[in-house]
Order: C-alpha cells, then structure tokens, then sequence
C-alpha cells in the first residue's frame, strides 16, 4: 500500500495538522452575519444614491411599514425618517447650513439607519400614523444636493 | 611470492548502492546533511522539514504584505484628510477674488485633484512624513474605493466648474452669485463626505486585511509550532532508538568496549565484561587498566598506551596481552585502540578489546604439531646429511661424487624448510653459540646453503662479528632472501650481496638483476616482513616472507625490499648496532655521514675487504665446495627451487 510509508500515526497527525490549519485559515474568512428584523407591514423599497433617495411608492396605509433600503452608492449614505409638514427641502438646518437640525422646530425624528455601505440593504420597520414624512441623508452637504424624499402614511 | 594477485573489491558498493535504493525523494538529501544524516531519520523528517520551511516563508510573505498595506493605508488617510482642507481653501479663493481680494484659485483648484487622480491612476505623491520626500503609491484596486474616489473626482469638477463660473459673474447677478456661492458650500461639504467616506473607507478594509493577516499568521505560527514539535518528537525518537541500538550493539557486541581516562583509569566498561572476565562493569570503572594486565605484559601495554597518548587525536595501535578473570585465570585478548582524547564527548582512549584465547591455544596446538612434525623431520635430514658426508669423504669416482653433492643441496635445502617449520611453530630451538661469530662467515654460511651459491658475488663486507645468539637465525634469513634473488632472476646474472654501516646499525644488501615486483607487490612483502602474522592460510602462500619476518622481529633486525634503478629487487637487512661487535677491537660500526639511514637508497658498499671465509663447524654450511650446478638437466632441483621463499 502506498501509505505503508508513512504509517497510521503519522497520517493522524498529519490530518490534525491539516485540520487545524483549514480552521486557522478559514476563521478571518468568515463573514459576519447581521439580524435583520422580518419585513412587516407594506413594504416600501427606499434606493439611496448620490445625491437623492428614491422610492417605489409615496403613499403608503398608515399602519406598520417596512422601508427596504438599499445604498446603490457610490459613496457612504444614512436615512434619517422624521415626520414634518414642512416642504422636504424646507427643513431646519444646523448652524453650519449644511445638515438638517433634528430636533429642530417642526420635525420630530422617528427613525436612522446609519453607515449604509455601497450595496448594504437594510430594513426599516415603522408604524406609522397618518401624516407626511421625509426621509433624508444627513452627511454634510448631501441633503443640500437633493438627497431627501417626501412619504405620506392614510 | 612477487605476483600476488589484486584483491577483489567491490561488495560493501553494492551495499551502498542497495542502501541508495532504499531512499527515494527528498530523503536522499538527508545523508548530506552533516547531523540529521547520522540520525537516520527517513522520509518523515523530511517532509516535516519541508512543511516548516513553507510555513516560515510563508510567514515571511504575509509580513512582508501587511507591513506594505499598513504603510499604503497610513498614505492613503492622510491625502484624503489633506483634501477636506485643500477643498475648503479652494472655495475661500474664489470668494476672496470675487470679493476683490488677491488670490489664486487655480493652484488650488489643482491641489485639490491632484491626489484623487494619483489614488486613482497611481503615481507619486508628497511623503505624509512631511519631509518632501515624494513616493509611488500604487492604483487602488479595490471597486468599492474607486467608485468613491471617481464620485470624487466628479464633485471636484463640478467644484472647479462652479468656481470657475462664479469668478467669471462675479457680483453682477445676485441671485446667481448666492446661488453659486451655496452650491460651492454644498459641493465642499459633499467632497468632505465622500473624502471621508473614501478614506473610512479604506481605512475599515485595511483594518481587516490586517486583522485577517494576523488571523492567518496566527494560524501559521500554530503550524509552525506543531511542525516544530513534530521534528523535536521526531529527533528525540530517532536520538532515543540510535542510542538505544547503540546500546543494544555495545551490550550484545562478543567484544569489550573500554575508554580509558588519560590517567590509565577505566571511565566505560561495556557490560560484556561480565560474559568475558566475569567482572561486573560498574566495578571495573575508576580502577587502572594495569590491574588486569599480566604483570608480563603490563611493559607492553604501557609503553603503547603511552605511545598513542601522544600520538596524533584519531590514531589507532594494536596490542595483545593477557587479563585476569575474575576467577583468576588468565584470558588472551587483542585489543585495537584509539586516541580520542580530544574528543570531548569521550576524552579517552577507546579500546575493542576482544578475547582470543580459544584461538591463541588453537594456534598454540597447531605450533606444537608443526614444531613436533618439523623436529622429527630434522632429525632424519640431519642424519641423511651425515650419511651423504660420509659418502663423499670416500668417494672418489668423480661422477657419484657429482651425484652426492647434489643431493647434499636438496638434503640442505630440506633441512632449511624444516627449519621453517620451527621457526612458524613459535619455537625457538635453534643452536646458540655463546661467542660472537664473524659477520662474513655468516654471510657466507647463508649463502652456501643456495643451491646457486656460484651466482652469488659478496662485494665486500666489514669485519665485523655478530653477536652469538643471532648468528643462526641471520645466516637462514639471509639465505632465504638469498634464494629468493637467485630463483627470480636469469641465471646468467649475478646477485650480489654487501655490506655497509648506518648510525643505527649496520646494512646488508642482497641484490639481484630479475623480474622485480610491482609496487603493490612489494608494499604487501614489506608490510609481511614488518608485521609478520601470526599462523594463519595465507602463511602457506607467502611462507618465505613470514619466516624472513619472524626472524627479524625476534632479534630486532629490519628488512626492507625496494626497487633496483636498473631493473630486480634490493633486500635491505638492517643488523642493530646491539648486535654487532668488532672483530679487531674497533667499533662496530663506522662513522657514517649525516642523512644516511635505513630509509634512504641503499648504501652501496666499495669492494675493499678481502673475503676471509673459512666453512665454521658450529654454522649449518656446506661442508664441500659444490660443483658448479647444471641448471639445464637438474629439474627436479630447479622445481624445488622455483619458489624457495614462498
């Protein structure tokens, strides 16, 4: 037999020492693995891109929703989700005049999905009450480009 | 006796070659690794060498990588921190030159591409060391970066677009020039965004490449460390089974392994000394070799233990002598020695000691039957010798007397035989004479006792004596090397024989016109002659240059053959200075200049001593001055002759 060479013992530790390798190289390789919450409610699918923020729908049931978001890039993009009846593009702004102020008079902040990646989708899920909504990235300069979208719950 | 022919060689290649078969691969380099090659180690420690090596240098690669990215990565950050100012300085620009202030956007316009057209397209950029060094960075690869950084590039356009726009209408439209104003502030934020999320970007796959560096150096070390292990098993386990077969070889071996302290002292006894002299090992070490030697033999011993003490690291010397068993009797050994004193794993001198005295009483049985055979031969020659002398004394008719000399050379020629018997038996018998003999005489003795005796020529010798006790020993070794030159050259030539004085002695030089010998020939005759063996096959063979040497050992005399300029064979006796006397009062042997020796060309003697052979009655001559031999019908006696030394 070939392996008469080597001997029974010899192809253990060999096979040990192979196994523990394949572990060593294959641990960085994984991949992490996020919880997604389950998509309830309507769905609305939310595409982010350099400079403006696209829906499918405007108009949604009030009731629970889910924004299905996906950031086609090429750069980095939040969504930020507060209900205001202000114009989308009349939102508060910081002092600096560049990002939307939050907390500011006439906007009540519901939801964010931060640090969305070229291509990283993520899931929204909201319960909305009748009324108008703006979705918008906050990153300096982006809602000033025209990355914001106007939403209304019946 | 000077055709022997070659040894035959070539089995311990063929156990070479099978032992080359058996290796196959990479195992065959192990043999020229100077310490893993001794170990024996096979196949297995090979491909565990191999595989560390792999691992080492495959370590060596991913540093080499991750020590690049890091550097690439910490580049890379700081020209896209670089950007977010160089953009903010570009937009005051155009509004300081709007303003009418004096100032130059267009270098900075500049800038501010510059180092995304370098990510993008590679080049060289300003060190972030801040020295103004430049260096090459490589193009980035990566989709995800390049996207961002061409969005980059986009918005930098559109910047400079503007910019350019808003320099050209100035003030002159205010709702253009607010509006320019705030899209320049908007692209400068935007640009700050995207050169942020450019280098947080790069920076979050640097940190991961490195932690997956780590990750795989990790995983590498680990193999390294159990490929490590695996040759430390390996190499203890080889180490364990060489010693322990090692071990096995030295407490099984027939023979006594002992390593002697410079001191004397045993330092390592084999076990096998309890199977040889009944002694246990552990009692034997610390105690003086000399306590177990003969007292006989102790001189011996000591004197060639001493002599390889200070001899050359690595020599080796043979002795024999005799042990005390434990139960008191004596056991005969041979013992082969090596100086490895400067060998600090033994620092001694390591002695195979193995016991001969089954064969030492085998050889001592077959002397006794040679020596009895021999002597009961003796005594009829002899009294066959006497018979034919009384024959001839009364002789008178000229042919039978002829034929009666004739037969007194063969009867002579058998005495000497016999005589070698009992000189190959061990038995010293021959006839002493108490006063010192003429070294003529013996010469001449010596050279009666040839059956060619007429074709001899002594050139001259000194006149000197030789001491009594030696004389019939010198007179049958010169008439063996005698025999030996007149039956191996042409019966025409003359072999002469002379004399002359060394410092050491005094030389006799028989010298024949023959053959000669090879000089593989003649180095095996010297080594007999110096080192005579003891009885064994190859005895009967050579059985001349065994007597000869015998001989010479037992009165401390040297012979040596070497080759003639002219063709035949020189045999060099040297007779020591303990041996001789002089015949007129004068020293024994004559001054000689300096650099003459036994070892140099022979010492050709001048013919200016006047031969004064008379036949002595107490030397085994030729009681008649023969008649010249008839080589052309005598066959019989030329037969007999044909091999006289062998």
């Amino acid at each position: 037999m070939a392996w008469t060479w080597v001997g029974r013992r010899w192809l253990w530790a060999l096979g040990l020492v192979l196994v523990l390798g394949a572990l060593a190289l294959a641990v960085p390789l994984t991949v992490d693995r996020r919880d997604e919450p389950e998509p309830r409610g309507t769905p609305v699918n939310v595409l982010l891109e350099d400079f403006q923020v696209e829906r499918d729908v405007a108009i949604v049931p009030a009731g629970t929703v889910s924004l299905r978001i996906r950031n086609q890039g090429p750069t980095s993009h939040e969504l930020i989700v507060v209900r205001s009846d202000l114009a989308p593009d009349k939102l508060p702004l910081q002092s600096d005049g560049l990002t939307v102020n939050e907390d500011g008079r006439g906007v009540k902040l519901l939801e964010e999905a931060e640090g969305l990646d070229i291509d990283d989708r993520k899931t929204m899920v909201l319960d909305l009450t009748p009324g108008n909504y703006v979705m918008y990235c906050n990153l300096e300069g982006h809602y000033l480009g025209g990355m914001y979208a106007a939403l209304t719950a019946r | 006796m000077r055709r022997s022919p070659p040894a035959e060689v070539g089995a311990a290649s063929a156990t070479q070659r099978k032992a080359a078969r058996g290796r196959s691969g990479i195992g065959r380099l192990l043999p020229r690794l100077p310490i893993l090659g001794d170990l024996r180690l096979g196949r297995r420690l090979a491909w565990v060498i191999v595989l560390l090596i792999v691992l080492v240098a495959a370590i060596l690669v991913y540093n080499t990588r991750a020590i690049g990215q890091q550097r690439g990565s910490a580049l890379v950050v700081n020209l896209a921190a670089r950007q977010r100012a160089l953009v903010e300085r570009y937009t005051k620009d155009v509004l300081l030159v709007v303003d009418g202030f004096k100032a130059d956007p267009r270098d900075s316009g500049e800038a501010v591409r510059q180092p995304v057209d370098v990510l993008l397209d590679g080049g060289s950029v300003r060190a972030p060391k801040g020295d103004g060094s430049r260096v090459e960075i490589q193009p980035v690869r990566d989709w995800r970066v390049r996207r961002k950084l061409e969005q980059d590039r986009r918005l930098i356009d559109e910047l400079i677009a503007t910019g350019d726009g808003l320099l050209e209408s100035g003030r002159a439209d205010p709702e253009r020039y607010a509006a320019d104003v705030t899209k320049l502030r908007v692209l400068t934020a935007q640009l700050s965004s995207v050169a942020n999320d450019a280098a947080q970007e790069i920076t979050q796959q640097t940190e991961a490449s490195l932690d997956r560096l780590v990750r795989i150096e990790l995983g590498l070390g680990l193999l390294s460390a159990l490929a490590a292990l695996a040759m430390g098993l390996l190499l203890r386990r080889a180490g364990a089974e060489q010693a322990a077969q090692f071990r096995s070889l030295v407490n099984n071996s027939s023979d006594l392994i002992t390593v002697l302290a410079p001191d004397g002292t045993i330092a390592y006894q084999s076990p096998s000394v309890q199977r040889v002299l009944g002694r246990r090992a552990a009692d034997l070490v610390g105690t003086p070799l000399a306590d177990l030697v003969h007292p006989d033999d102790q001189h011996d011993v000591d004197g060639s233990l001493t002599e390889l003490v200070e001899a050359a690291p690595g020599a080796t010397a043979n002795f024999a002598c005799r042990l005390q068993h434990n139960e008191g009797s004596w056991r005969q050994v041979e013992s082969t020695c090596t100086n490895l004193v400067d060998d600090p794993r033994v620092h001694g001198l390591v002695l195979n000691i193995r016991d001969v005295t089954e064969q030492a009483a085998l050889r001592q049985s077959i002397g006794d039957l040679l020596h009895n055979l021999a002597r009961r031969s003796q005594g009829l020659v002899d009294r066959q010798l006497e018979l034919i002398d009384d024959l001839e004394k009364h002789e008178v008719d000229p042919d039978r007397l002829q034929g009666l000399f004739r037969m007194d050379h063969l009867a002579t020629r058998m005495r000497r035989n016999v005589e070698n018997l009992i000189v190959l038996s061990g038995v010293d018998q021959r006839r002493r004479w108490s006063e010192a003999v003429p070294l003529r005489d013996v010469v001449e003795a010596a050279v009666a006792e040839v059956e060619e005796y007429s074709r001899v020529q002594i050139a001259g010798l000194h006149d000197l004596t030789l001491a009594g006790q030696a004389a019939s020993d010198v007179a049958h070794l010169l008439a063996e090397l005698v025999e030996n030159a007149t039956t191996f050259s042409s019966p025409t030539t003359r072999v002469e024989v002379s004399g002359g004085p060394t410092g050491n002695g005094y030389v006799l030089e028989i010298e024949d016109h023959g053959i000669g010998m090879s000089d593989a020939e003649m180095a095996e005759a010297n080594r007999r002659l110096a080192e005579p063996l003891a009885a064994d096959v190859s005895m009967s063979r050579m059985m001349g240059f065994h007597v000869v040497g015998r001989l010479a050992v037992r009165h401390g005399i040297r012979v040596q053959l070497r080759h003639c300029w002219f063709g035949g064979v020189t045999a060099l006796v040297l007779l020591p200075a303990a041996l001789l006397g002089s015949a007129g009062g004068r020293p024994a042997t004559a001054p000689v200049p300096a650099g003459v020796a036994f070892s140099p060309e022979p010492l050709l003697v001048a013919n200016t001593m006047k031969s004064s052979w008379q036949p002595r009655a107490h030397l085994p001559l030729r009681r008649h001055a023969a008649p010249a031999p008839n080589r052309g019908g005598d066959t019989d006696a030329a037969a007999e002759a044909g091999d006289p030394v062998e």
